[in-house]
């Protein structure tokens, strides 16, 4: 058998399922959607501009080294760190009595979600059918503000791996959830349950060689007065593929989304972002960076919809792209799918070149056109920086 | 110290300056007036090497050197600051960053040591103090939020930071109070100097009030039609440029 769903099937045949029935059988109603379903492919939205063809290549590693962080904060200190390997997870220290970490085929089923995957997301379906690994992090009511790392270090660069985390914060809690790629080739699933009042600064940073790859389908879930930051930095790779889906699930939680994409050689990247207003008087704000280099492609896209009578809803969209070279490509597209009738809404997007202006203003004090360039694409990542 | 002969420069493909000539020696403070098009900028903008702005014809020598063989930012670190009309913005990085990258960026072309955080941080507070400015400017992103004002002002700051040897006003004194025009004006006046000379580009009179010109020039339709000293700006403020045409 040919093709992407007939070798997830086959991989998944021939697990060892010693797992509850409850489980087995979530798996097999996936193992059925996926059966029904094509492989993906360009006339799907999602992947339109992707490399489907990279999920199945296995690229020589070279010499070659990954690029440098547009973030500052690269090697900030965690409270905690939970390192996922090919064994299992590891912790930095001993949980506090408020923090719960296990591994995820450990969850209950009664903490189990059920995620709305189809034919658009059928790459993060297969994560339901082959994860094998991946943490469960449960952050009680009386918890203290909390930082922790989760760092995927897996020995087989080759292997892809499939993660699944669900992190549930409890009601009041202020942490800080910190997802960063040491080596690997990962399809990982994360979902964020945030309980009424709590407030989470996720930050997703990917920073990948010319020839890794990476999909991820990430979920968060808005209770009342949630807020909810969200800081993803995407660089390099030889596909990274990254769906947000945000559901407001209460009234006045406010979702922030800053994204930096810069891509570079061969790169091909994919940044998703799909805002779910089904109550009224929650606010989201999305602010996408991304600046293509020599053959790379990125293609961003943020769509926000709000349901019937999901009124008062405030919502932002601002992507902005700069190529920099001819061959580089950057699709992008702020959508917005309203039905509700008063709600404030504004998008824009915008592709081009560095701004000959300002690069004419930097090197009319001395700075040499490649330091311009830097401090001008520097400059516009800030713009993104939302914590 | 710079000697422009006979240019003609087109701006894109539109000829403006046909056939300007000009000689400014050390120490001294030439002011550049005229009607609207007539080319004003577009020599400010040639002299400091802007993209799209390109001389066919002429030479421009700047202390001993082909100015115009040069990179902008290599005009820069030989002495030459254009004060931009409209300054643009930079987000994200501030004032005291992009200022150090710049002074140390000239000091490296020039052979010379860059200056440490501390030295420049001395160096920036006392420029600040002396020219009257706040120092709030030095911790906000270039020209991000600030008033058109602030804007100009801030060109100057940074003229007094990089202390060039030409240093090219373009319309500085456009969209300025009044008070903001005197700040604007005694920190020029600060910089004025027997080795360091100015090119002002002004369309009003009133800023030739706060700094005093040794030559007033007409620029029209692209090149100096005629030269004087102050009085010949005085004179245009009470005639304007009607003239030109008899």
């Amino acid at each position: 058998m040919a093709g992407l769903i007939n070798n997830w099937l086959e991989q998944a045949e021939q697990q060892n399922s010693a797992e509850p029935a409850w489980l087995q059988n979530k798996r097999q109603q996936a193992f059925s959607q996926l059966e029904s379903l094509q492989d993906p492919n360009r006339k799907l939205e999602f992947w339109r501009y992707a490399d489907v063809g990279r999920l199945t290549q296995v690229i020589d590693a070279g010499t070659e080294s990954r690029p440098e962080s547009a973030l500052p904060s690269g090697n900030e200190e965690h409270d905690l760190v939970v390192r996922i390997t090919d064994s299992g997870f590891e912790l930095s220290a001993q949980c506090p009595d408020w923090l719960v970490i296990k591994n995820i085929n450990e969850l209950d089923e009664e903490l189990w979600a059920d995620l709305s995957f189809d034919q658009e997301t059928v790459v993060n379906l297969a994560n339901v059918v082959l994860f094998d690994t991946g943490v469960c992090i449960e952050i009680s009511k009386t918890a203290k503000p909390v930082s922790i790392l989760i760092d995927y270090q897996f020995a087989e660069s080759n292997k892809w791996q499939y993660l699944r985390n669900q992190i549930q914060l409890a009601e009041g809690v202020h942490a800080k959830i910190t997802e960063r790629l040491h080596s690997g080739r990962l399809n990982v699933v994360n979902l964020f349950q945030v309980a009424n009042q709590t407030e989470l600064l996720r930050m997703q940073d990917f920073i990948l060689s010319s020839t890794e790859q990476l999909v991820s389908f990430n979920q968060f879930d808005l209770n009342s007065e949630a807020s909810v930051t969200n800081m993803s930095q995407h660089l390099g790779g030889a596909l990274q593929h990254h769906l947000h889906r945000v559901n407001f699930n209460g009234q006045q939680a406010k979702y922030t989304s800053g994204s930096i994409n810069k891509s570079y050689n061969n790169n091909n990247i994919v940044d998703l972002i799909e805002v779910n207003h089904h109550h009224k008087n929650n606010q989201s704000e999305v602010t996408h960076r991304s600046i293509a280099k020599d053959k790379s492609q990125i293609f961003n896209n943020a769509k926000a919809m709000v349901a019937p009578g999901a009124d008062q809803s405030e919502i932002e969209q601002d992507l902005k792209n700069i190529l920099l070279s001819e061959d580089a490509k950057i699709f992008s597209k702020p959508e917005l799918e309203v039905y509700a009738d008063e709600v404030v809404a504004a998008h824009g997007s915008t592709i081009g070149a560095l701004d000959e202006q300002s690069l004419f203003y930097l090197q009319s004090r001395g700075i040499a056109i490649e330091q311009a360039r830097e401090i001008m694409i520097e400059s516009f990542e800030q713009e993104a920086i939302v914590c | 110290m710079l000697k422009i002969n006979d240019v003609y420069a087109k701006a894109g493909d539109k000829e403006i300056l046909k056939g300007l000539s000009l000689e400014v020696k050390p120490g001294e403070v030439h002011a550049i007036m005229g009607p609207n098009g007539a080319g004003k900028s577009t020599l400010g903008n040639l002299l400091a090497g802007m993209p799209h702005v390109e001389a066919t014809q002429g030479s421009v020598d700047f202390l001993g050197k082909d100015l115009l063989d040069l990179e902008p930012e290599e005009r820069a670190a030989e002495g030459v600051f254009l004060a931009f009309q409209y300054p643009v913005e930079i987000p994200g990085v501030n004032n005291m960053y992009f200022l150090r990258t710049a002074l140390n960026a000239q000091r490296k072309y020039r052979g010379e040591e860059p200056m440490d955080s501390a030295q420049f941080l001395r160096m920036v507070k006392q420029k600040i103090k002396d020219m009257n400015m706040r120092d709030d400017l030095l911790k906000r992103p270039v020209n991000v939020g600030f008033s058109g004002g602030e804007k100009k002002r801030n060109e100057v700051f940074q003229m007094g930071v990089l202390e060039p040897k030409l240093a090219i006003l373009d319309e500085t004194d456009s969209g300025l109070d009044i008070d903001a025009l005197k700040i604007v004006s005694d920190g020029v006046n600060q910089l004025r100097s027997p080795d360091r000379s100015f090119i002002i580009i002004t369309h009003y009179q009133r800023l030739l009030d706060h700094i005093e010109p040794d030559f007033v020039h007409v620029l029209a339709d692209g090149k100096i039609v005629k030269s004087g000293t102050k009085k010949l700006a005085l004179e245009l403020e009470e005639q304007g440029y009607g003239w030109l045409n008899q």
